[in-house]
């Protein structure tokens, strides 16, 4: 084998058959008897396009969530997530995703690894992470979450969660 | 400009009607014009830019987001253009605009918020200011030009209470002009300063709705030209637009919005006798007081 670099192709989320495909606005899955699928649009809420996420990652219907892209915008919100975090999603769509939510515990790991953990998980990294996290400027409360990825178009889900289906944190 | 019935728009999006208006609800986008039935008429562009970028978005607010990027470019450009002081660009511009949008909706989308901008960056008092200023009000008059003969039994008088056309109310007074020739009305505007032969222009216009629009000229001028208005005309419904801060009391007339395409709508609503039983919010109390001037102007 030759020294030289190679681009390996890395399948993309249309070819992912095996995701579990949810709606972005009430995260309640996708119903193909329903009205609509083609265009991607849920055709239970009509407020939110379907997404694809790993059966792992993927929320139930009673999960908050957010999707962020590799820019770490917020690209867009549950409607749990809007009550939970007191922001509609049109106001927090393009905003970063550290005017929403930062580490718990920042000394024992900076923001840095949350923004590692989402970009990579943007970029189509297919490992689960769960992370710790708080609401920005506010102390005491807690969130725990899983981070993965999503799509299409690729992305990073952010499954927040009480701490009861999560594993050992990442951060 | 190409426009689509909703059942057309959903077919586009391949959505249900039904989704398209929850979405008009939530999003305010895509955002229709209303025919004279008042059916929803959307615009082919806005459509075509949703669809797009639904089809890359995660969410459909980062797609209407997306959506609302692609359409507002056409006012960086004229804003360019203008700050340039490049006459053919900005009206290039504005033919772009008026390729995805309704002429009201590109004045009010692009060409009012482009000079406002303009005047923003570098003052109410400035070349810049005058430069795109002068041009807006002549692509308004061109426009003015190529809207179609009247077609209602409909007469607006509106009394210029502007400072001059560098005013920036000036331009807002020609886009309602525009709205209200290009909806079929007559619509006549005099200076609030001339009452000499005022009323043999009444009685041959007879006009059904009033509007005092801009803040400069003092408040007993107006009262002395809407008094021989109303001694000739009648008691007419008298309007004010642009004219100032709220004060109780003083009675003058109803207020319009500060938007021209909304205060076009009131007017319409006036004409037909739709409005004329409506409660007085309270920022429809009347007023002659001129309202604050900006800081640079």
């Amino acid at each position: 084998m030759s020294g030289r670099p190679q681009l390996v192709a890395l399948p993309g989320y249309a070819d992912r058959r095996d995701d579990v495909q949810f709606c972005g606005h009430c995260g309640r899955a996708a119903a193909i008897d329903i009205a609509a699928p083609a265009s991607r649009v849920c055709g239970r809420c009509e407020m939110g396009l379907l997404i694809g996420a790993p059966s792992e990652l993927a929320p139930a219907p009673s999960d908050p969530f957010l999707l962020v892209d590799s820019t770490l915008s917020v690209c867009g919100l549950s409607a749990l997530a809007e009550e939970l975090l007191g922001v509609v999603e049109t106001k927090a769509v393009n905003r970063h995703i550290n005017e929403l939510l930062v580490p718990a515990d920042a000394e024992a790991s900076g923001p840095g690894d949350l923004v590692n953990l989402l970009v990579h998980a943007a970029r189509g990294d297919g490992e689960v992470h769960d992370v710790v996290l708080r609401p920005t400027d506010e102390y005491g409360i807690r969130y725990w979450a899983r981070i993965g990825p999503c799509g299409p178009p690729r992305a990073a889900l952010m499954v927040l969660g009480d701490g009861s289906t999560i594993r050992k944190p990442s951060l | 400009m190409r426009t689509l019935k909703t059942s057309e728009a959903a077919a586009v999006l391949n959505v249900s009607p039904n989704t398209l208006r929850a979405w008009e609800r939530r999003f305010g986008y895509p955002k229709p014009q209303r025919t004279a039935g008042k059916h929803r008429l959307y615009t082919h562009g806005e459509v075509a830019a949703l669809r797009d970028a639904l089809q890359e978005g995660l969410s459909i607010s980062s797609a209407i987001s997306r959506a609302r990027e692609s359409l507002s470019a056409d006012t960086s450009v004229l804003v360019g253009a203008l700050q340039s002081f490049e006459l053919d660009r900005a009206d290039a511009a504005m033919e772009a605009a008026l390729a995805l949008r309704s002429v009201e909706r590109s004045v009010e989308e692009v060409l009012l918020p482009s000079v406002n901008e303009l005047g923003e960056r570098h003052g109410f008092d400035s070349a810049p200011w005058a430069f795109a200023a002068r041009w807006a009000a002549d692509w308004l008059q061109r426009a003015q030009r190529l809207a179609p003969p009247p077609m209602r039994p409909a007469a607006v008088l509106i009394g210029d209470a502007t400072r001059d056309d560098l005013d920036p109310d000036a331009l807002a007074l020609r886009a309602l002009q525009l709205f209200s020739v290009r909806s079929g009305a007559r619509v006549l505007v005099l200076p609030v300063t001339g009452v000499a032969g005022l009323v043999d222009v009444l009685r041959a216009f007879e006009p059904q709705v009033v509007v005092v629009a801009g803040a400069e000229a003092p408040d007993d001028q107006v009262a002395r030209w809407a008094y021989r208005v109303r001694s000739t005309a009648g008691a007419l419904q008298m309007t004010l637009f642009r004219r100032g801060r709220v004060e109780r009391g003083r009675t003058a007339g109803r207020q319009l919005a500060e938007s021209p395409g909304e205060a076009h709508r009131q007017i319409l609503d006036l004409l037909d006798g739709r409005a004329r039983d409506a409660p007085v919010r309270a920022h429809d109390e009347p007023t002659l007081m001129p309202r604050r001037r900006r800081a640079n102007a």
